[in-house]
């Protein structure tokens, strides 16, 4: 059994505190916008919890973003431009796999490091969905929280009614996301093996499935130097 | 001034002032006039007239002595009486009309062509007959020496003191009496008569004609620019000045408000605030009399507000097309964002700004008048300049009428503008290189709510009332188009106009969370789930139907290893 170190404890923090806060906001967001649909809590509930953890949520943006600009390691998020038909064959394979490979017992293409978190098809999610698509949700949000206050902004993009069609479009985005992403979590060589992951930070494979593996630069990570990784499908 | 100077002035005066000095010197009184004043030097001798007045008969000698008229002797005048005869019973109605009878005794020797020629208005104010109330009768002194030895507002006064009027083109008459004690207490009490009216002197009164006393009053308010110019400035910008260039003049001009000679400073006397308004708006009384500033006002309170506190005294605006009461109401309600905020906040940090969100699209009577139904007015303005596509110059751009417009509006003529009519205009004045936006505004639906303010503790702190999908203040919905004249075109709209895809552009300056939301966004939300649940289902499906592959080559039996 191997020990592969995939998820710092900053990272790990951040992502649970974004996933508590983006199944709660999800649902306060339902409440406050189809009050006719759904009873669960009143309004000004709905929107006092909303607006704390929209809060708490850009200051976990932040935690992210610190962390990763500090250490560097923002460049996991960074698809190789360099090589633009080596990365789309990659993400080709990558996409390949999730539709058929997984089927009949392939290998996952992709075998996660430290410093290569990110199968190309999340690299390119997930840098999307950092880079823009959570900071255009928390600033709507902010313009939603108080449109006076940041009216410039408001003004900016073209009205209220706009911040709210880009806030409540990312929130039909991410509330599908986070149904996909939960589903693809499962995808490890065990159902939670991902999930336990992203709580201990380690994540442990059958030496019979895995795959040896050497980035060449994961030097000063302790533990992890060369390691195996792969699925149990 | 040094003394050289002083004496040279004083010199050149005394040369002028010499002959004139010497033209009134007292005059000797005739044989025939002194036998008149062996009964009419005596104070006591009157006459009672008709009416049951009395009217002294006394001349005093002297004053008579030094009129202009002491050549002319008594009979020059008195042309019916001589020491032949004098009529012992000589019928007079009342003082004024025997002013009148005698003042048509001076056209004798002055003529008419005479007092053309020495001013005009003498022409119009003879018809009246009243030579005797400008000029007085007995102790008549050569004009130019009381002009020398009055002040310009006196020499006015002498004959605006009387009851002279003036006549209109269409016969209509108005008085041109002045109370002089009225203008004394006024706001201009200090000022000449000719710095407002322009054009008049000791020397010089133009005769002007008017159509009617309603042309006089308005144009004669251009008088007041001279000197109010900020003041006109807002009025030019006002619903009245609008109503006034479109041609309906009973809109007020200055004088309407603040009068003319009794004009009193509003800084002194707020009460013109209500009173002036009142002349017109006097339908509004009953409902701000019941409000909670009607009752302060009577109560006492000086900072109880007028209407002018809210509407503002000269840049009235319509308040269905207007964005600005609110400042109206914020000019006394200084806190209003703070004192909100202990309520209408947004956490985690509460900061009036919130407060003013809400201020900038909700009316202060949307939450704090009593009772009444509320709506949301959709105003047609210019995005680009900020303000508002008056109904003229929308007609003028779609080559149509005021009907025309309204069936552009309302295309398939169900009285009621929808989503997708909100856009066709939008969409049509933007072809037309215009790019317009309904700027929201939540508001009561009548002007007598509007005015019924009630307590602090009447106000509407439900959020519900707004921010649900069913929301009862948003139930009403009305597109405004401002006419020139100030007054609004409401046409009812659909409620859904504030909740389509076609509304995200025209209306995208306008939400309220809840009740403006698109629904279309709703319905994707809901399909969005189901594709985000279908997609594990639908890969967990193929891979439960794959099972049997993948446990073949975990055995080793066929397929790849």
């Amino acid at each position: 059994m191997e020990r592969i170190h995939l998820h710092a404890l900053p990272v790990r923090i951040w992502h649970w505190v974004n996933l508590a806060a983006f199944i709660i906001l999800i649902v306060t967001g339902a409440q406050i916008k189809m009050g006719d649909k759904i009873n669960l809590f009143s309004f000004e509930t709905a929107v006092d919890v909303h607006s704390w953890l929209g809060f708490i949520l850009i200051a976990n943006y932040f935690i992210w973003l610190v962390y990763y600009l500090v250490t560097r390691n923002i460049k996991i998020y960074i698809p190789p431009l360099h090589h633009p038909v080596e990365f789309a064959k990659k993400a080709l394979t990558q996409a390949k796999f999730y539709g058929w490979g997984i089927m009949v017992g392939d290998d996952n293409p992709h075998h996660p490091t430290f410093y290569n978190k990110f199968n190309p098809m999340q690299q390119v999610s997930y840098l999307m969905i950092m880079v823009l698509l959570i900071p255009l949700q928390l600033i709507t949000g902010l313009f939603l929280w108080d449109p006076h206050l940041f009216g410039p902004g408001v003004n900016l993009i073209g009205g209220i009614q706009i911040a709210d069609l880009i806030h409540v479009g990312l929130w039909i985005f991410f509330s599908a996301f986070m149904i996909v992403h939960f589903y693809l979590a499962t995808l490890g060589h065990t159902p939670m093996a991902h999930i336990i992951a992203m709580f201990k930070g380690y994540e442990e494979v059958h030496e019979e499935h895995g795959h040896v593996h050497d980035e060449g630069h994961d030097e000063g990570q302790g533990n992890v130097h060369a390691e195996e990784h792969g699925h149990s499908h | 001034m040094n003394s050289k100077k002083f004496i040279a002035i004083f010199f050149f005066v005394s040369l002028i002032i010499f002959p004139i000095c010497v033209n009134t010197a007292k005059g000797a009184v005739s044989k025939d006039a002194k036998l008149c004043l062996a009964c009419h030097s005596d104070q006591t001798l009157t006459k009672k007239l008709q009416d049951k007045s009395m009217l002294s008969l006394y001349i005093n000698e002297s004053e008579f002595a030094a009129s202009v008229h002491v050549k002319t002797g008594c009979s020059g005048c008195h042309r019916d009486i001589s020491l032949d005869n004098h009529p012992v019973v000589k019928k007079i109605t009342s003082k004024r009309n025997y002013m009148i009878q005698q003042s048509g005794k001076c056209s004798v020797c002055h003529t008419a062509e005479e007092l053309d020629k020495r001013q005009p208005i003498h022409r119009s104010l003879a018809a009246k007959g009243t030579c005797v109330e400008c000029h007085g009768s007995h102790y008549i002194r050569a004009m130019a020496v009381e002009k020398i030895g009055i002040k310009e507002n006196q020499y006015c006064i002498t004959c605006h003191r009387n009851r002279i009027s003036m006549t209109m083109k269409n016969r209509e008459t108005l008085s041109v009496y002045v109370d002089e004690s009225v203008i004394k207490n006024s706001a201009h009490g200090k000022l000449q008569c000719t710095e407002c009216h322009t054009g008049f002197s000791k020397t010089s009164h133009p005769m002007r004609s008017f159509d009617s006393v309603r042309d006089y009053s308005v144009i004669t308010s251009e008088i007041c620019w001279k000197c109010h110019a900020d003041a006109y400035k807002l009025y030019e910008a006002s619903v009245h000045n609008e109503h006034l260039k479109a041609g309906n003049m009973k809109a007020p001009a200055c004088t309407d408000c603040h009068g003319s000679h009794s004009a009193v400073s509003a800084k002194k006397d707020r009460s013109i605030g209500l009173t002036s308004c009142n002349k017109c708006h006097r339908d509004m009384s009953p409902s701000f009399e019941a409000s909670i500033h009607g009752k302060a006002l009577k109560k006492g309170n000086k900072d109880a507000p007028v209407c002018s506190s809210c509407h503002n005294a000269h840049d009235v605006e319509s308040t269905a097309a207007t964005t600005k009461i609110k400042a109206g109401c914020l000019k006394c309600h200084k806190d209003a964002a703070k004192v909100h905020s202990k309520w209408l906040k947004n956490p985690p940090i509460t900061l009036p700004t919130f407060a003013e969100a809400h201020f900038d699209v909700v009316s202060c009577a949307a939450c704090h008048a009593s009772g009444g139904e509320r709506g949301i007015y959709l105003s047609l303005y210019n995005r680009r300049t900020n303000k508002p596509l008056t109904e003229q110059e929308l007609m003028d751009m779609f080559g149509t009428d005021s009907a025309g417009l309204t069936a552009k509006m309302d295309t398939n003529g169900d009285g009621l503008v929808d989503a997708k009519e909100v856009w066709d205009i939008f969409h049509d004045l933007f072809n037309k290189g215009v790019i317009a936006i309904f700027m929201g505004k939540m508001d009561v639906r009548t002007a007598e709510q509007a005015h019924m303010i009630g307590g602090k503790e009447e106000g509407i702190k439900d959020c519900g009332k707004c921010h649900h999908p069913e929301a009862e203040f948003f139930k009403n919905v009305y597109v405004v188009m401002k006419k020139d004249e100030g007054n609004p075109v409401l046409l009812e709209a659909k409620r859904d106009v504030l909740n389509s895809v076609y509304s995200i552009l025209p209306i995208s300056k306008f939400y309220a969370i809840g009740s403006s939301s698109i629904k279309l966004l709703d319905i994707l939300f809901i399909v969005a789930l189901i594709g985000g649940i279908a997609v594990p289902i639908g890969h967990i499906s193929l891979r439960i139907i794959t099972s049997p592959i993948r446990a073949l080559r975990r055995m080793g039996k066929g397929g790849k290893k």
